[in-house]
């Protein structure tokens, strides 16, 4: 399902929260109309984190993670850190790396299983990355641009890049990570897919300006229509709806 | 169209020789030698199955389009990206410079000429094991046509091409066009030998995959419990690194439920030490043999590397003895004197030999030695090849084979092969050849005695000519007189007249008598001489050109004559140069006398502390303080005398 909604006047969704599997981070902001789109369609399936990171209410461009761990730039407080240990689930790792890159979901896109970050990462981060993330590290680029996070949106189904991106750097990407990919935008045109929206393996939040056509795109990339498998109306539950019909 | 699918679905993992899908196994036979076959080109991506709805949408396109590659898969496509090729191609992109391909990677590494130890990307110290590097279909056709054109024996052709590195297998579960490839060296040459074996060999080699134990079990395993595996080794340019390997493969589950297959490593290691000389090249030890050794501090450091280096991998191989004893096969790279020396010389405690059948080179290109590209020369090894052959280039290439070798029957019977018609040598020339050969040595070295017991004891008579008549030596001088003359040889001329009744009148191929070929006074002599004691009736003596008789004691009068007068000559001369000389040197010093002793033009006039300055340079701080105090004691003794004086 993909839903729309909106940070303080600000469609950068992506800026100010991060949502994985297994858990989710909001910024603390000053209304909490932003925080309860997510607990409308997250209550009870998966935890819901008020934090802040480094003092900052950026938390979806500071941090990286998916449903295995959770790093946090060397910003971080220790009290942060700790708040974050207490909230999400015990089996979520919580890293904080010394990287002087250090806005971590700038330069690292993940899923479950494949990263991409931006080629000079350290050699060190990218081990950290692998164990706490469990993934395969890969330093690549999309679009020729090194802000991978930034460009890029991905989940386990499928992904969206840079509406720039050449059909041939999309073929290899989507080989690589061996997901379907599309070129596409968010918020009425915007290039920068990762900040713009948030998306896990069966929601994804935009900007209130998304087109119509483009949470069209987003929704048959990810697999989250009712129709997709995993949907509402997939598998076994297709017979019960169509029979409600009638 | 399922049975494309089918087909896929076996294609689309890498197959690895020791756990073959059972379908693909029980369909397994092996292809006759000269079957045409290409490996793998690169444009064919195996295409994925179309399963699941969601997969149809992956793309399959597993190629780098920044480094110019491809590859079959996406494993190797996933390890490409991350490869130190890749990630520096991606950050010269992001310069905006030109990236490089392979090669340009590898030679610009090279001239980098920084030890990136561990690193794959070097491939300074590459390796050509075989043949084997030419992988496209046109490469080998190109290949077999010049085979075909060059070779005169048909059976090898048959026997089918003993230096192809693999051995090729067809399926009837897979398209006629797809032939899979295994490599010759995991097969004991005994197996090697019986082709026709060949797949009950390898179902016989089948393992089954072992569950992979948990990390922290896999600590303490029971090296006995190994089951099958193998050692492998690479030396180089200070490089070791050696690995035992199981060839039970062991199965990984991954996140989602993916079960991956992955090799066993039981044991690894890898050493570096500073043996090679840096923008030289070669080992320290090489460099020694061949200049002597050399005394820098860097050439010590070597030579003790390369002695550490030795005595690490000797200890690496006795810990692993038993393991080694009981591995199939040893797959080794060492090249050079060094790296084999240290694995294979005698010392106590040897585990490799160098006879083992079990020892095997790499039949491929190998990088630097490190744990990683071991472990890509296992993969390589025992991966399945995949070929697909185009039918029609195939058919082509046979219709064109065939119609050569029918050309070639036809033009056979018509031109027989022109037997090189070595001439029978007679025994009497043969042993004339002999003789020619004694006889010119001793005439060399003017042996005249031996020459004269030679010419006897053989009963060689005085018109022997030399043999082969035409060779150029002999064209010019064919006697023994001729040689002797023209090589200048008094004692042997006037021996070969006079004992050996050699005939002076004979002439050359250019018609030239013997005495027309003397190049010096005494030779001359020593015709005219022989004249006089032969006397004029024995030969014809103008017909031999040889001018007017001369007494033996005429002549050493004459010579003694002429030694006399030359002497007197020289004494004469010495005395006129000494008195030249003298009277050069006297006059140089009137010269010298009579000139002032002027300033040099320009010359600007030393002060006092400037010579004593020049005075004591070069001089030890001892010694210029001992010259200082002198002269201070011999001003001060100045002082005193003037003060007495005044």
């Amino acid at each position: 399902m993909a839903v729309r909604a909106q940070f303080e006047n600000s469609n950068e969704v992506g800026v100010f929260s991060r949502l994985t599997n297994s858990y989710a981070i909001v910024a603390v902001g000053g209304s909490e109309n932003f925080y309860s789109v997510f607990e409308s369609e997250l209550q009870d399936i998966i935890p819901i984190c008020h934090a802040t990171i480094a003092g900052t209410r950026i938390v979806g461009r500071l941090t990286v993670g998916n449903k295995n761990g959770l790093l946090v730039p060397t910003t971080t407080t220790d009290q942060e850190l700790q708040h974050l240990r207490n909230t999400l689930p015990d089996s979520v790792k919580i890293q904080r790396i010394e990287e002087r890159l250090s806005a971590l979901g700038n330069v690292i896109c993940c899923n479950d299983h494949v990263a991409i970050v931006h080629p000079d990462l350290e050699r060190e981060t990218e081990e950290i990355i692998a164990d706490v993330l469990g993934v395969e590290v890969f330093r690549q680029t999309v679009a020729d641009n090194v802000l991978t996070g930034s460009y890029m949106s991905l989940s386990n189904q499928g992904g969206i890049v840079h509406p720039k991106t050449s059909v041939r750097d999309q073929d290899e990407l989507s080989s690589l990570l061996q997901v379907p990919l599309v070129a596409g935008s968010v918020n009425r045109g915007s290039a920068v897919v990762g900040a713009g929206m948030v998306v896990n393996d069966w929601l994804a939040i935009t900007g209130l300006d998304t087109t119509a056509t483009e949470l069209s795109v987003i929704e048959s990339v990810f697999r989250l229509g009712e129709m997709a498998p995993g949907g509402a109306g997939a598998g076994v539950h297709k017979e019960s709806i169509v029979e409600s019909f009638y | 169209m399922g049975d494309t699918v089918r087909v896929e679905e076996l294609l689309k993992r890498p197959l690895y020789v020791y756990d073959l899908p059972q379908e693909l196994l029980a369909t397994l036979s092996a292809k006759t030698a000269n079957q045409s076959v290409a490996e793998p080109s690169t444009e064919d991506d195996p295409k994925d199955p179309e399963v699941a709805a969601q997969e149809s949408a992956i793309a399959t396109s597993t190629q780098c389009s920044l480094c110019k590659v491809s590859y079959h898969n996406v494993q190797e496509q996933r390890s490409h990206v991350r490869s130190d090729h890749h990630r520096y191609n991606l950050k010269s992109q992001l310069r905006g410079t030109a990236p490089l391909d392979e090669v340009q990677f590898a030679k610009a590494v090279g001239d980098l000429d920084e030890s990136i130890s561990g690193s794959e990307s070097s491939e300074s110290e590459e390796e050509y094991v075989d043949g084997s590097a030419d992988t496209t279909l046109t490469a080998l056709l190109k290949k077999q046509a010049k085979l075909s054109g060059a070779s005169e024996e048909e059976d090898t052709i048959v026997k089918g091409t003993p230096k192809n590195p693999l051995f090729w297998l067809s399926s009837s579960s897979l398209p006629s066009n797809k032939s899979l490839g295994v490599y010759r060296a995991i097969f004991s040459p005994a197996e090697q030998d019986e082709p026709g074996h060949l797949v009950d060999t390898i179902q016989k080699k089948q393992l089954a995959p072992v569950k992979a134990r948990p990390k922290n079990a896999q600590a303490q395993q029971d090296p006995t419990a190994a089951g099958p595996h193998i050692f492998m080794c690479m030396i180089g340019g200070g490089h070791f690194a050696a690995m035992l390997v199981s060839l039970a493969p062991e199965i990984h589950r991954k996140q989602g439920g993916v079960e991956e297959r992955q090799a066993r490593v039981i044991a690894h290691k890898t050493f570096h030490r500073y043996t090679t000389r840096r923008k030289q090249g070669g080992s320290q030890s090489a460099s020694d043999a061949s200049r002597g050794a050399a005394h820098s501090a860097g050439s010590s450091l070597r030579r003790y590397n390369e002695a550490a280096l030795e005595k690490d991998i000797r200890e690496l191989l006795a810990d692993w003895k038993q393991m080694i004893d009981t591995s199939e096969l040893l797959f080794i790279r060492a090249t050079g004197k060094t790296n084999r020396k240290i694995l294979f010389d005698k010392y106590e405690g040897q585990v490799l030999k160098q006879n083992d059948p079990r020892v095997r080179g790499f039949p491929f290109n190998t990088r630097r030695a490190t744990q990683g590209e071991l472990m890509r020369c296992f993969k390589e090894l025992t991966r399945v090849k995949v070929s697909e052959v185009d039918e029609d280039a195939l058919a082509a290439a046979a219709a064109a084979a065939a119609a050569k070798q029918k050309e070639k029957e036809e033009s056979k019977p018509s031109t027989p092969r022109p037997q090189p018609q070595k001439p029978k040598i007679s025994k009497e020339e043969e042993a004339a050849q002999l003789h020619t050969t004694q006889i010119q040595a001793l005439i060399r070295r003017s042996k005249v005695p031996a020459l004269m017991s030679y010419l006897s004891n053989n009963s060689i008579p005085s018109s022997f000519t030399f043999q082969p008549t035409d060779s150029q030596q002999n064209f010019r001088c064919p006697t023994p007189l001729h040689l002797a003359a023209s090589l200048n040889a008094p004692a042997v001329v006037s021996a070969l007249l006079t004992r050996a009744n050699a005939d002076p009148t004979a002439t050359n191929n250019e018609g030239r008598a013997p005495f027309e070929l003397t190049g010096d006074r005494p030779t001359r002599d020593a015709f005219r001489v022989a004249r006089h004691e032969l006397g004029e009736s024995k030969w014809d003596w103008n017909t031999a050109k040889v001018p007017s008789a001369v007494s033996k004691a005429d002549a050493d009068k004459r010579n003694e004559q002429e030694q006399k007068s030359a002497e007197t000559e020289e004494k004469n001369r010495r005395r006129a140069d000494l008195e030249r000389l003298k009277k050069e040197d006297a006059e140089r010093e009137a010269q010298i006398a009579a000139s002032k002793p002027g300033r040099t033009l320009g010359a600007v006039e030393k002060t006092a502390a400037e010579k004593r300055d020049e005075e004591t340079r070069g001089m030890a701080p001892e010694m210029r303080m001992r010259l200082e105090r002198e002269r201070r004691a011999r001003a001060a003794e100045e002082r005193f005398r003037r003060m007495q004086g005044s």
